[in-house]
């Protein structure tokens, strides 16, 4: 039986038994992935058409995201109302309307009860009205849809809060983009520490902005009081340009430099970036205490030319996600953060911290101070009492 | 793919023995760390990527890796051994027979089934890709080169990163 967790007085230590504690993990799906948070589970350009739909898991709950026929995006517990089998089983795809194999019940794309065999010998006062799927709440950000197993979640635009601006920006302004493609990862780590990456790593862990000479230019890292945060700045030019056989791959042709980077880390592990002319959003589903799975799907604009898309296509390739020349490292750091949390006492974090009794808000670009206000954040949704003494 | 031609001529099996041969010197040139030589094995004017099957299946472009030039290749090995960190560890391909698809002038059209091993210094060896090749090869100078090589694959759940070609 392992020792409670004690959480630590100072504001900028995390006890690293949180990210390997299997008890901790499963109060975390019914706080946290099954509580009152929003999560983002697909974009509309994912499922652009009349009858698409795909498959994600919300923390353990299997869900549909469906464009309906009438072209209304809902999302609905992936589970027969019958006796609970799943319905769906690919990733992705078109349907006129999800069958259930097992009895035949079929189910239209609004999730209304079409069909059930043998419904005049169903117990006495059966309705089909109420044999629907199952619905979530769902709401919508610039083609983002997100959806929560929770009624007290409150409003998306007041759950998004400050992070609202830098994720219109990352989803291209308005929303409109089109799919590219996926790339789909396990981590060997908690799904804590894959969303736990700071603004002060980027230019040491990096080696290849270094060798580029590419150092990032101004910025600002705003964090919300519930755990997201966003990051804004600029692309400097590439000093060492020639460095690269083929340096066209890191042109900006759609971008303004002046922001040319904006990351959107919305609590509890979604991340949306527009890094250079990559749009990109990384659905995430922990799927055990030391396993964690990203979806990295990747996006044109509507209003891209031919030759815009194939630009975002190599850079989509090449460059991010776990197999991007310029940052797969941090693919390597969630799982070796997780091996080293197995050692006992407090991971703490040190740049920018101005003090250690309360958080604060106001944090610049490069400090990893930004991320104690999700880490209080947690420590309070989870119960955690913090330690009287230091 | 149709059933090859029963009678097949000598001249075919001289292309697919030579193709076998190709991919052998290639699949060996990874594995024993020879990574300076792998883009010699493309035409200077070339494509080739590594592509989740799911995304071909569904008619998305976006890949893990894409070089539609041979200086790409390079910049992927210079990146390997200079910029990227990740977790040291042996590859190990094993091929299946390739199969001649179409020899015409763009060059020969080929595919071959490969899954590709990996042992990180835990010292376990685990399956890490499985899939294939679909190439278009061409003669420069004699010597059989890639026009084309998409490495499509059915392992579509990476393990967390790649950095070695396949
Ligand atoms: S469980 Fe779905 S039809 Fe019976
Ligand atoms: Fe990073």
């Amino acid at each position: 039986m392992n020792a409670p967790i004690q959480w630590p007085k100072a504001v900028n230590e995390i006890p690293k038994a949180i990210f390997t504690d299997a008890a901790l993990y499963e109060r975390e799906i019914e706080t946290i992935f099954h509580g009152a948070q929003w999560h983002a589970l697909a974009h509309r350009a994912e499922i652009a058409n009349p009858g698409d739909f795909k498959t994600m898991l919300l923390g353990r709950m299997p869900v549909i995201v469906a464009n309906g026929e009438d072209g209304k995006i809902r999302v609905f517990f992936n589970s027969c109302t019958h006796r609970g089998n799943q319905v769906e089983m690919a990733s992705c795809g078109n349907r006129k309307a999800f069958e259930c194999p097992y009895h035949r019940w079929m189910f239209r794309t609004n999730g209304e009860l079409a069909i059930c065999p043998g419904s005049e010998e169903f117990s006495p006062g059966f309705d089909k009205k109420d044999y629907g799927l199952r619905e979530l709440r769902t709401a919508e950000f610039c083609g983002l849809i997100f959806a929560t197993a929770s009624a007290d979640t409150p409003a998306l635009e007041s759950w998004l809060g400050a992070v609202a601006g830098t994720l219109a920006g990352a989803l291209g302004g308005d929303g409109r983009l089109k799919l590219l493609g996926y790339q789909k990862v396990r981590y060997a780590s908690n799904w804590k520490a894959y969303s736990d990456n700071d603004g002060y790593h980027a230019p040491l862990l990096h080696v290849g902005f270094r060798l580029l000479g590419w150092q990032g230019g101004q910025g600002s890292q705003k964090p919300t009081p519930n755990g997201h945060l966003a990051f804004e700045s600029q692309l400097k030019p590439v000093v060492n340009r020639d460095f690269l056989k083929d340096p066209s791959l890191i042109d900006l042709k759609a971008t303004d430099p002046e922001s040319g980077s904006l990351i959107a880390q919305l609590f509890p592990h979604t991340v949306i970036t527009k890094h250079m002319d990559v749009i990109n959003v990384r659905f995430a589903t922990p799927i055990s205490v030391d396993c964690t799975e990203v979806h990295y799907a990747y996006f044109s604009h509507a209003d891209d030319s031919e030759e815009l898309v194939r630009h975002r296509i190599r850079q989509s390739s090449n460059l991010l996600g776990p197999c991007g020349m310029v940052s797969m490292e941090d693919a390597s750091i969630f799982n070796r953060i997780h091996i080293g949390s197995f050692t006992p006492g407090n991971a703490k974090f040190q740049k920018g911290v101005k003090r250690t009794d309360e958080v604060w808000f106001d944090v610049k670009q490069n400090d990893e101070s930004g991320n104690l206000p999700k880490w209080n954040y947690y420590c309070q949704l989870m119960g955690f009492q913090r330690s009287e003494v230091a | 793919m149709s059933l090859p031609a029963a009678a097949m001529n000598v001249e075919r099996q001289l292309l697919l023995s030579e193709i076998a041969e190709f991919n052998a010197a290639y699949a060996h040139c990874i594995d024993d760390d020879q990574l300076e030589q792998w883009p010699e094995f493309f035409a200077e004017d070339c494509e080739y990527q590594i592509i989740p099957r799911e995304n071909v299946d569904l008619g998305l472009p976006a890949a893990i890796v894409f070089c539609d030039n041979r200086g790409m290749l390079i910049d992927r090995v210079v990146a390997l051994r200079k910029a990227n960190i990740y977790p040291a560890h042996y590859s190990r391909h094993v091929l299946g027979a390739p199969v001649l698809l179409d020899a015409d002038g763009r060059g020969l059209h080929s595919q071959t089934s490969y899954v590709l091993m990996l042992t990180r210094m835990d010292g376990e060896t685990r399956l890490f890709s499985a899939g294939k090749y679909v190439d278009v090869m061409v003669r420069e100078n004699g010597v059989l080169r890639l026009k084309n090589r998409s490495v499509v694959f059915d392992t579509h759940r990476i393990d967390t990163l790649l950095v070695t070609p396949i």
